[in-house]
């Protein structure tokens, strides 16, 4: 009914203008929590996802998820085998929970995540995948016993949650490129030509700077990933996905 | 966009329109189209129904719209080039806001390096993506942040030849 998603609008639009005179986390958790409360959600996570050398505490924003789950996750490192985590991964698009795949017999860390969760309230979830600039990535997943979601109601809570993780993201960040710290623009491009077979001197001719600077900028990018050569650091950050081919 | 030829024109490839290219040794890598909003545009002519909000149209409000980098360069600053390259434009000219129709995906991207995004409606599916319409601020702070991000020390932007400035190209109405 167009007055029913009327309304799911004039709650996102009115959420999302709130958010920015909100001046801490809690302030933050308690308007997402008072808004997703109308579409069935009761618990929300908002994290970064971690490199392999982070833990899931490190990069955690904001939560609202019942205390004993948050312990058996950090726990069994449950992060690493998340289906739902998965799945922010590789896609840009918000889905369902039970849209993320896993096999039950072949990944059963997979399957006692998800009935764990169940264990916990959470029973269906939705979940915002967010990729930013320069490999940074995190997802928004929230859950319920029974969620009210529909191709109605869905566009208001993807829009709620992208501005509530910004807003997350900027209270907890001061400095705004929390995510880009790992690499440097300048340093990604450089890995980046390195992974398609140029020298440092072809890089530097290609970007118009020095092949010392470029050396530099390989030797910095080096440290920050704690590779021993240009090889292994191309290979992590692929790995990191701080580049792409 | 494909285009066989190499070429894709709409209607509002016209002389209104004002291009930003990414220019590197003489090859285009990126570039984006500015569109006056007071005219028919695209947010007023095909995507009117994303703006449950009302369509911000103004002679300091421009229509961004045509943004692209080339594959090989989608890793790296082009992007942040660009749209440090947008900021520093409208700057210039007076110009207090852009209004985009985009991926939900590009949100995020938009906000980290410093944009102020004000959503005009909901997002809505176009071709199976969730897209949205909105408005952008055009502030120093957000070209100082996004300069950061590019990078750059120099100006983000290389005007070749004059320009007329832009709210004078404004059609008098014959009083």
């Amino acid at each position: 009914m167009a007055g029913q998603s009327f309304d799911y609008a004039t709650e996102a639009f009115d959420m999302i203008d709130l958010l920015d005179s909100l001046a801490s986390p809690e302030e933050v958790v308690d308007a997402v929590a008072r808004s997703f409360t109308l579409f069935g959600f009761e618990t929300f996570i908002i994290t970064g996802l971690p490199h392999p050398r982070e833990s899931f505490e490190q990069v955690v924003l904001l939560r609202k998820w019942p205390i004993g789950w948050f312990e058996i996750y950090a726990k069994y490192d449950y992060i690493r085998s998340d289906p739902i985590i998965r799945l922010c991964k590789t896609t840009t698009r918000p889905f369902e929970w039970s849209e993320a795949p896993y096999d039950r017999a072949e990944e059963p860390k997979a399957a006692e995540v998800m009935d764990r969760a169940v264990d916990f309230g959470m029973r269906e979830g939705f979940c915002l995948p967010i990729h930013g600039i320069n490999g940074y990535e995190a997802c928004f997943s929230m859950s319920g016993a029974h969620l009210d979601l529909s191709p109605r109601t869905k566009p208001a809570v993807h829009l709620m949650a992208m501005y509530a993780f910004e807003r997350a993201r900027q209270l907890l960040a001061p400095n705004p490129q929390s995510g880009a710290k790992i690499l440097t623009p300048r340093e990604c491009e450089i890995l980046v030509w390195a992974a398609n077979g140029k020298s440092a001197a072809d890089t530097g001719d290609i970007l118009g700077i020095t092949e010392r600077t470029v050396t530099a900028h390989i030797a910095s990018a080096c440290q920050k990933l704690e590779a021993v050569n240009k090889t292994q650091a191309v290979a992590r950050a692929l790995q990191y996905k701080l580049i792409g081919l | 966009m494909n285009c066989a030829d190499g070429q894709e024109i709409d209607v509002y490839d016209n002389e209104s329109a004002i291009y930003l290219l990414a220019i590197d040794r003489g090859r285009v890598v990126g570039g984006q189209r500015l569109y006056p909003t007071h005219a028919p545009h695209m947010l007023s002519e095909v995507f009117g129904h994303m703006t449950q909000r009302g369509i911000p149209r103004a002679q300091h409000i421009l229509e961004w719209t045509r943004y692209f980098v080339v594959k090989e360069r989608r890793v790296g600053r082009t992007d942040c080039r660009l749209l440090a390259a947008l900021q520093q434009f409208c700057l210039e000219e007076g110009v207090t806001g852009v209004t985009a129709v985009v991926e939900m995906w590009w949100l995020p991207r938009w906000h980290q390096v410093g944009f102020k995004v004000r959503p005009l409606g909901l997002p809505t599916l176009i071709e199976d993506q969730p897209c949205i319409a909105a408005e952008i601020e055009i502030s120093e702070a957000s070209l100082d942040q996004v300069r950061k991000l590019a990078g750059l020390h120099a100006p983000a932007l290389v005007r070749n030849g004059r320009m007329r400035p832009l709210i004078d190209r404004v059609p008098h109405v014959a009083a």
